[in-house]
């Protein structure tokens, strides 16, 4: 059998929210900022329809042949996180189609506030919620708000509309986050696309230096990390501290000194983007 | 888990094997087929004729998966346990068992005209290799990336695992049934528990086949049985705008 020379490995990144807060048009802007300076391709999880392949490639954002819809047989949730089967293959497919890819983008169908993504099929992940939803989704928590790699409060713009007040959620989001990163995030709010592009490329630098480390929401699963050398999949045993964020080395022999497990470690790697990144321009 | 592991639960660990492929837990990318009951019922099949619908692929599709599952699992086991001793390694080479499959895959398309049902197969067949591959690294230079259809993945594993013909056979038929079963309660308003009866009637009226297809050795043997309404609703569901399920 002739072996088929190995793909970039993109940088992979998960989108995920309930129904209608905005992912496909955050996928859009993405590629409207980005993709004159990066090489990126989509793939998107629609329930019923390829509703969201179609508007992103009318959007005339990226290539059309560079987004591809995969079916999950109704059950989205399953397939970003307990089966990621048929995401896998879409994205490897996309990486082979198009070498190399810096960026992956991977929609999942509208769900609700627990379905998060397995490290598995992405490197990390947005959890996108938005003001027209109610300002108290963001105090409910759940494993996508409270430790998604970024939490995107959308359509800030609709604030007045609907009687939210736009810097209590983010400040309860912040509480829910335990200070990670929350970007209150508007097309019509320039500022906010902007500090939006500085963390996606700030997480691109960390993902191609190697340094990157995947914050799973749940149970951590066998993920990835980029190297000079393309970079490698492992996982850890349970008992295992997962102290290596801060070695750029990542030798697992330190997981024997690292002083017994620390399940709060993890949520507080080395390696997120520290909020004050995302809030920094633009703000002050 | 390795190989080495799994060898070691001894007898045991075929049982334990089936159990895993049937279940619908398990990460292969199967929850994305109805088996082509979402076009059937767009097509006027009624809920109550799905338990018919069933028995019908018992007559016809699960027969060609069935003997070429069989057929591969013949194919690939080149290792005998006697008296938990393994005995007879054969000596084929990865190359050679890998022209065995495909030649094995080219029998199972010719009976399967539907290129819809194809297309699925070795979609689905992807999906479990990566299974395969991962807990049997040893299958991962007989089996092509593609192109290998989901009867010929299982197949090579039984013959990994060591799963006995006859449970190899029933296992493809169970999970046929329970693919339509489990969409079923997606697609129309009906008791879970009368779905779960449908599919043990349909594996019950299945049982006196069961038998002559676990003796299948010769891929030229393996069933021709077509199914035109099947084939007909595969190639529909393919194009339909709006549906649950990819095939």
């Amino acid at each position: 059998m002739p072996e088929i020379p190995t793909p970039h490995r993109s940088l992979r990144l998960g989108v995920a929210g309930p129904v209608g807060t905005g992912k496909s048009s955050l996928i859009a802007m993405i590629c409207r900022t980005l993709a004159d300076e990066i090489r990126i391709g989509v793939i998107t999880n629609d329930i019923y329809t390829d509703e969201d392949a179609r508007l992103l490639r009318a959007a005339g954002v990226l290539d059309p042949d560079r987004i591809r819809a995969i079916e999950t047989g109704a059950c989205p949730h399953t397939a970003i996180r307990d089966d990621v089967t048929a995401n896998l293959a879409g994205v490897e497919e996309l990486e082979a189609a198009f070498d190399p890819l810096d960026l992956v983008l991977v929609e999942s169908g509208g769900d609700n506030l627990t379905a998060t993504f397995s490290p598995a099929l992405i490197d990390a992940q947005i959890f996108v919620l938005d003001v027209a939803g109610g300002g108290d989704v963001a105090r409910k928590g759940g494993p996508g708000i409270g430790r998604a790699d970024l939490l995107v409060v959308n359509k800030t713009d609709l604030a007045p509309y609907v009687g939210v007040d736009v810097e209590q959620m983010i400040s309860d989001a912040e509480a829910a986050r335990e200070q990670g990163p929350v970007l209150g995030l508007s097309r019509t709010d320039k500022e906010s696309v902007a500090r939006l592009r500085s963390w996606l490329l700030a997480l691109l630098e960390t993902h191609r230096s190697g340094a990157h480390e995947p914050q799973d929401p749940g149970p951590m699963a066998p993920h990835f990390h980029a190297d000079d050398d393309g970079g490698y999949v492992h996982s850890h045993a349970e008992s295992e501290s997962h102290g290596h964020a801060d070695d750029p080395n990542h030798a697992d022999s330190d997981h024997d000194s690292a002083g017994g497990p620390d399940p709060r470690e993890h949520a507080e790697g080395g390696d997120r983007i520290p909020a004050d990144r995302v809030l920094a321009d633009g703000r002050g | 888990m390795d190989t080495v592991t799994l060898n070691a639960l001894g007898p045991g660990a075929a049982s334990a094997i089936i159990m895993l492929l049937a279940d619908a837990r398990l990460p292969a990318g199967a929850h994305v087929t109805s088996n082509g009951v979402e076009a059937g019922l767009r097509h006027g099949l009624v809920t109550g004729e799905v338990a018919a619908y069933m028995r019908a692929r018992m007559r016809t599709v699960v027969r060609v998966e069935a003997g070429t599952a069989v057929v591969t699992r013949h194919a690939l086991t080149d290792t005998r346990v006697v008296d938990g001793d393994e005995v007879d390694r054969g000596s084929r080479s990865d190359r050679e068992s890998s022209a065995i499959l495909a030649d094995i895959g080219d029998e199972w398309a010719a009976r399967t005209p539907s290129p819809a049902l194809r297309e699925i197969a070795e979609a689905l067949g992807a999906g479990l290799r990566r299974v395969a591959v991962t807990l049997w690294p040893k299958l991962n230079p007989v089996m092509p990336r593609r192109g290998l259809p989901r009867p010929v993945v299982l197949g090579s594993i039984a013959a990994a695992a060591g799963i006995p013909a006859a449970d190899l056979v029933r296992l493809v038929a169970y999970d046929d049934a329970q693919t339509v079963a489990a969409a079923m309660l997606k697609l129309e308003p009906m008791d879970p528990l009368a779905a779960t009866g449908w599919v043990l009637e349909a594996c019950t009226a299945f049982e006196p086949c069961v038998a002559d297809l676990a003796t299948l050795t010769d891929p030229a043997a393996i069933p021709a049985a077509g199914a035109p309404l099947i084939e007909d609703w595969a190639e529909a569901q393919s194009a339909l705008p709006r549906r649950l399920f990819r095939a």
